[in-house]
């Protein structure tokens, strides 16, 4: 009974049902707007809510949350720029799907899938949160080590068949992710004398120069040809469409909500993992992925959304934060008193259940906005590109100035922008680039705990990694994924054919 | 994985720069901490360095072999005006961001920009531009309270006085 009482908590006041109501539909749109993130969002909002009671600021920053991991596909899907990380995926199959006058039907899907996995990942949360923490704390530094090569790899090998390229973008990004004082040993890395340099890059910068400037300057080539006009048809997915792909969507739900649980990984990787699982389990896609297949909406949205719940495992039963949103979280409730861990759950399990009740009501404002909204904002896609260009291009330097108040910044944007357009320019894919950089600390710390543990000794890492079942298998998945996309893979196959 | 397109103009000359530059950020990464030990803060800065003076070696070999005969031109297809016109703006815009502040930058940035791309007069250009910065500057300066530089505008009496009108209606 209590667990219903304190389920009930926000659908039974206005207030906090108005909340989370409000949060969802700014989400939606502070993921969608390239350059403005969720992370951002959330964390500007830690300062506004500071005065309120906690479950106001929860249930605000839920709703954006939710609001905001779904938000980033709009513009994946009518610009081919990603709002948000989780959403690099969906632009490979999205857009295309926009360029076939089919992106209405795009984003009906997608909405509804992301609703779909959103429920599964909260109902992992409400079922499995025990247990998949027990799974999570096993986890050694050698793992989470694998686990980042693995994210990047997999963004090198989605990038359209060049891997060689693929993978000296992830090597760049993990490269850009180190520049700094390193913070074991305080030793300066990449910063060549300067002292503009020991705080490192803003990730932010390279985020928006990247995918905001560089598209930018790369659809100034057609500024001339007509706008693209979207044209917004039938939203509502018919139920033939979305009851082919729930077993797609059931797998892919569970690989988010599994990754999402995992500290320190969330809806990014989550979705290009359930992009790679879709490529690898859809033997013949009605569209070739990559040139709009629905299987390439599905896999994405369905696991970033999973990963919402799936974040929040570690994070109420560890403390420690399923991604870079929940770390603020986590500092959102040290700031009301609470001590995220092991004793929430027991000490305080009305705020356990009214997270899962609050992501739910989160959810299902997603899907009634996500369906209902599209046309007005499809309307600021359809501004003449001459307009919409400088606008973007405006937004983005302001995104990158407002991170640290610095026009510092604003310059790397632009260095990284111009960068990322010839890179593009070239054939270079910009995702494992991000990744990379993302990854970049995780991968340094834990390469560096497993060595030490393992006193130094490549061969005793080896041994260690054969040894534990779940490094083993997280071995054999980054051999098998290079493995496969290498000439090798061709030669023994081609032999045995 | 061998593709056989002809080479892009300036293509040699991107492949080439990002091997040259990936060999000085290896041994950028070599002096961090040397050989020292595998644990050692330039490990894996020295192994990602590694890994990109490989990748890109080979995608330099991969395009030495490419055709190099190519209808695309470098100032049509890779830098063409409109390109170099918003990088300039861009670079303009960080320039005389702190000097004269984030409202009549925007303005004449989007101004500018807008009446260079499109084929639109004046008028239209920066009626859209005083709209749009006006509009970002009301989500941006007073919803999520990102404090852009003042300049010569006198920020803090408008708002201000903004605030007065309002707690004068109440």
């Amino acid at each position: 009974m209590d667990i219903l009482a304190n389920l009930l908590i926000p659908l039974l006041d206005l207030k906090l049902l108005s909340l989370i109501a409000v949060g969802t539909l700014a989400g939606i749109y502070v993921g969608a707007i390239p350059g403005l993130s969720v992370t951002m969002a959330v964390s500007i909002l830690i300062s506004f809510t500071f005065s309120w009671d906690v479950y106001p600021a929860l249930a605000l920053m839920i709703g954006i949350y939710m609001g905001g991991v779904y938000g980033g596909s709009r513009t994946a899907i009518l610009l081919n720029i990603p709002g948000a990380p989780s959403a690099i995926a969906t632009a490979m199959d999205g857009y295309p799907l926009a360029k076939k006058g089919m992106a209405g039907e795009a984003i009906g899907i997608v909405t509804v899938v992301s609703f779909f996995g959103g429920f599964i990942g909260i109902l992992a949360l409400a079922l499995f949160a025990p247990l998949l923490a027990d799974f999570a704390i096993r986890f050694q530094p050698r793992d989470y080590m694998m686990l980042a090569v693995l994210g990047i790899l997999l963004v090198g090998s989605l990038s359209g068949g060049n891997l060689v390229k693929g993978i000296f973008a992830g090597a760049l990004g993990i490269g850009i992710g180190a520049v700094g004082m390193d913070p074991l040993t305080f030793t300066e890395r990449f910063t060549f004398g300067t002292s503009a340099l020991q705080a490192g890059v803003s990730f932010v910068a390279v985020m928006i120069g990247m995918f905001g400037i560089s598209e930018g300057l790369q659809q100034l080539h057609t500024i001339n040809t007509p706008g693209v006009k979207q044209k917004i048809g039938r939203i509502v997915p018919s139920w033939s469409l979305v009851k082919k792909h729930i077993p797609l969507g059931m797998q892919t739900s569970t690989i988010g909500a599994v990754i999402g649980a995992l500290p320190g990984t969330g809806g990014d990787i989550a979705a290009l993992m359930a992009y790679d699982h879709a490529t690898r389990v859809t033997k013949n896609p009605e569209v070739p992925f990559g040139q709009g297949a629905i299987e390439g909406l599905v896999a994405p949205e369905t696991a970033n959304n999973a990963a919402v719940g799936g974040a929040f495992i570690p994070m109420l039963t560890l403390g420690i934060p399923g991604d870079a949103v929940t770390a603020i979280m986590i500092g959102a409730l040290f700031i009301h008193g609470l001590n995220p861990g092991p004793m929430l759950m027991v000490e305080q399990p009305d705020m356990f259940w009214f997270i899962v009740s609050s992501l739910t009501l989160a959810n299902i404002f997603m899907l009634i906005f996500g369906l209902t909204g599209i046309k007005t904002f499809v309307k600021i896609v359809e501004l003449p590109r001459s307009v919409l260009l400088p606008v973007i291009l405006l937004l983005s330097i302001v995104g990158a100035y407002a991170v640290n108040n610095s026009v510092t910044d604003v310059y790397w944007m632009l260095g990284f922008g111009v960068f990322g357009y010839f890179m593009k320019c070239y054939g270079y894919p910009l995702g494992p680039v991000i990744l990379g950089v993302i990854l970049s600390r995780l991968l340094d710390d834990n390469w560096r705990r497993a060595i030490i543990s393992d006193q130094e000794s490549l061969w005793m890492l080896l041994k260690g990694t054969l040894a534990s079942p779940l490094s083993l298998v997280l071995f054999a998945t980054v051999l098998l994924i290079f493995v496969s996309k290498t000439p090798i893979w061709g030669m023994i196959f081609r032999k045995k054919a | 994985m061998q593709d056989n397109e002809p080479r892009r103009p300036g293509e040699l000359a991107f492949n080439i720069a990002l091997f040259l530059v990936s060999l000085f950020l290896l041994y950028s990464a070599y002096s961090i901490s040397g050989f020292e030990a595998l644990s050692a803060p330039g490990a894996v800065p020295m192994a990602t360095t590694a890994v990109m003076v490989i990748t890109a070696g080979l995608t330099l070999r991969q395009t030495l072999r490419k055709p190099a005969l190519t209808a695309e031109k470098l100032s049509r297809d890779i830098i063409p005006m409109p390109v170099i016109v918003t990088i300039a703006a861009v670079v303009l815009y960080a320039l005389l961001l702190s000097p004269l502040g984030f409202l009549p930058t925007s303005v004449l940035f989007l101004f500018g920009l807008i009446w260079y791309l499109s084929a639109r007069g004046p008028v239209f250009s920066i009626v859209v531009s005083l709209v749009t910065v006006a509009m970002i500057y009301l989500i941006f300066r007073l919803i999520f309270t990102v404090l852009m530089p003042p300049g010569i505008v006198p920020e803090g009496e408008m708002i201000a006085w903004l605030r007065g009108l309002f707690s004068a209606g109440n």
